[in-house]
């Protein structure tokens, strides 16, 4: 057999023009367009169908594009390092606002918005001191309090599970508020904090995240709380494979995370503790919209609806109305300023 | 330490290493034919993808497992074609289908789903938690006779040793590699396709987190032996498990240990015993080199 070596490079030089032919050419002139506000996003190692975190982050521009009319593009960076040309590839383009995801693109992002004093970043889950960079925060403790006391309510071992991603202050935050709001119900409860891993791979690891919550169910805990990413898909499976009891009801639970999840697994979902990230990117899109960005750090807690536990056709009948009473004033001390919850990063 | 030591870190333990297992295997077939298979993660995750997306649309999951095998075949057949038809380094090669196989599944899933790397979450029923664990156990047994017992075995082991004198003796030396390779993409498939529909209930991308890469440190680990590559595996899924209930609950001095010493704990023990009980592993002696008839 005679093959003609050259012809195989050609080839895929072929497709990948053709590819691009179709694919590239229309969405570029609406990109250059300079009478729409651009909007670029660079999302976490998640991915923005992480059906939580990121994809929170990504309904939020979706909302912004369909509203606002505003052009959107995104990346989703496959390694951590391809990050920061992301950003300046937007930067560089001059588009009107880039948004970093996750806590991991704070110190990249320091360092471009630096590079582009002009340009208005957004950083969702970080912190920056620069004026043309808004950093979006979120108090995930209070709203964890407020799933650790649904969790304390419908226990029935006593005993709780927590399953985070990585390993970092961040995830510290939701673990902490959720035993606290835990412990106010039930001083006698104990909550097993598990962790993923210490690399940004622990968000896509579903087969350890199911492992952990496989081994937290063996050590009786009975409601599971995930922060997680993709990873916090697989403590979904766990539960669904410990089952129903006789009453019909699941044995044990988990809670979503960040985004509303009570629909990833019908029945085994207590409540997710919903971070709203689309609306405060939503926000932020709008006010570069409407000229009048901000930068500086925007806080989102229990008052302003930024954290919330969902309720909704899946999980009305698995929550009891007078958790839900106790639960409603608790977030009222909350806001407050009655019930302080430990905020795991301030320490 | 009677809350760590139960029957669940068995079951735990076995779990972990199937998918280990697996690809060690597959790659224990290549490298004993003398192609460097540094591609077992690629071929994971080609599986692993191919394996959910046919889950889904056919609503079963034997025909996501036989799709999952054939994109093992067929991505393992790149490999094969770049080593062997053109000479290529095998590790380059290799390395490419990794680099290839992170981008291939999100591209697909955001054509098929919408999605940019994972698929849909496939029903509880439709699911094969048991069936690639029994597999990867009994490919043991089938791998060990094929090696040693079977005429393919032999000369596989020849291709691998010394290609010159397995060619003079009239084995197809190319013939042997090639199948060996795309063996290696399918048993790394059924790896793959085991965290996909077996573990959990949808591919997510990257979701192999470097899974190939230790099914090959278990390989080298192994000395390219199939009962002692299955024995690393075990290992390495033994302190992975014992990790996941050491987490929280191992407290020596009532303080809890960090994750991140607890997650050292698989890769110590592994240079503990590579150091101090393995002793020098000798790799087949023709890995690497590709083989061209002299004219």
């Amino acid at each position: 057999m005679k093959f003609n070596r050259p012809k195989l490079p050609a080839l895929l030089l072929c497709l990948a023009a053709l590819a691009c032919s179709s694919s590239c050419t229309g969405a570029k002139n609406e990109a250059d367009d300079p009478a729409r506000v651009r909007v670029g996003i660079v999302f976490d190692i998640g991915g923005k169908d992480d059906r939580s975190f990121n994809a929170a982050a990504f309904e939020g521009v979706k909302r912004a594009e369909r509203e606002l009319g505003v052009v959107l593009r995104d990346v989703e960076p496959g390694n951590p390092t391809s990050i920061e040309p992301a950003m300046r590839a937007f930067a560089e383009r001059g588009y009107d606002l880039v948004i970093g995801v996750g806590f991991a693109q704070a110190p990249i992002m320091e360092i471009v918005a630096k590079d582009y004093p002009h340009i208005n970043f957004a950083i969702v889950d970080g912190v920056s001191q620069l004026p043309n960079v808004a950093s979006l925060v979120f108090k995930e403790h209070q709203g964890s309090y407020l799933v650790g006391m649904i969790a304390a309510r419908t226990t029935k071992t006593g005993k709780l599970g927590f399953v985070g991603g990585m390993d970092i202050p961040l995830i510290h935050r939701f673990a902490t508020g959720y035993e606290e709001g835990a412990k106010a119900v039930n001083p006698n409860i104990s909550v097993y904090r598990n962790f993923v891993g210490v690399t940004d791979s622990a968000w896509n690891n579903p087969g350890k995240g199911k492992e952990l919550a496989l081994s937290q169910i063996g050590k009786g805990a009975d409601v599971i709380f995930t922060a997680a990413g993709n990873s916090g898909l697989g403590a979904f499976d766990a539960v669904e494979q410990a089952g129903k009891g006789a009453d019909g009801r699941a044995t044990h639970y988990v809670i979503g995370v960040d985004s509303n999840q009570n629909m990833v697994k019908p029945g085994y979902v207590l409540t997710s503790m919903v971070k709203r990230v689309d609306n405060a990117v939503y926000d932020i899109v709008n006010d570069v919209k409407n000229k009048r960005f901000q930068g500086g750090v925007h806080v989102f807690g229990l008052d302003k609806d930024g954290v919330a536990f969902s309720l909704d056709q899946y999980n009305q009948s698995l929550i009891d109305p007078s958790i839900l009473q106790e639960v409603e004033a608790a977030r009222q001390k909350i806001i407050k300023g009655e019930i302080q919850v430990t905020d795991a990063m301030a320490k | 330490m009677t809350e760590i030591f139960t029957i669940a870190l068995i079951f735990s333990t076995i779990r972990t290493a199937t998918p280990l297992l697996l690809a060690a295997l597959g790659g224990l077939y290549s490298e004993r034919a003398g192609v460097i298979n540094i591609a077992l993660e690629g071929l994971m995750l080609a599986g692993a993808f191919t394996a959910a997306a046919v889950t889904h649309y056919a609503g079963s999951p034997w025909a996501g497992l036989l799709a999952g095998i054939g994109a093992g075949v067929l991505v393992a057949a790149i490999h094969a074609v770049a080593c062997i038809r053109f000479n290529a380094d095998q590790v380059v090669s290799g390395t490419a289908i990794n680099i290839l196989m992170t981008g291939v599944p999100a591209m697909l899933s955001g054509a098929l789903f919408l999605s940019s790397g994972s698929t849909p979450q496939i029903p509880r029923d439709d699911l094969i938690p048991w069936t690639p664990v029994v597999l990867a156990l009994l490919l043991v047994g089938v791998t060990w006779y094929v090696l040693y017992r079977t005429p393919f075995g032999l000369r596989l082991r020849a291709v691998g040793e010394n290609p010159e004198a397995a060619d003079a003796a009239g084995v197809n030396v190319n013939g042997v590699r090639y199948s060996a390779v795309l063996l290696s993409g399918a048993l790394a498939a059924i790896g793959g396709a085991y965290l996909s529909i077996g573990q959990s209930s949808l591919f997510t991308r990257n979701m192999t987190s470097g899974r190939g890469f230790i099914a090959l440190a278990a390989l080298i680990f192994g000395k390219w032996r199939p009962v002692q590559t299955m024995l690393a595996c075990l290992l390495f899924g033994f302190t992975e498990a014992i990790s996941i209930q050491m987490q929280g609950v191992f407290k020596p001095w009532g303080e809890e240990i960090p994750v991140q010493f607890i997650s050292i704990v698989p890769y110590v023990l592994t240079i503990v015993v590579l150091a101090g009980f393995i002793g020098l592993s000798r790799a087949p002696r023709a890995l690497g080199i590709p083989y061209q008839k002299e004219k």
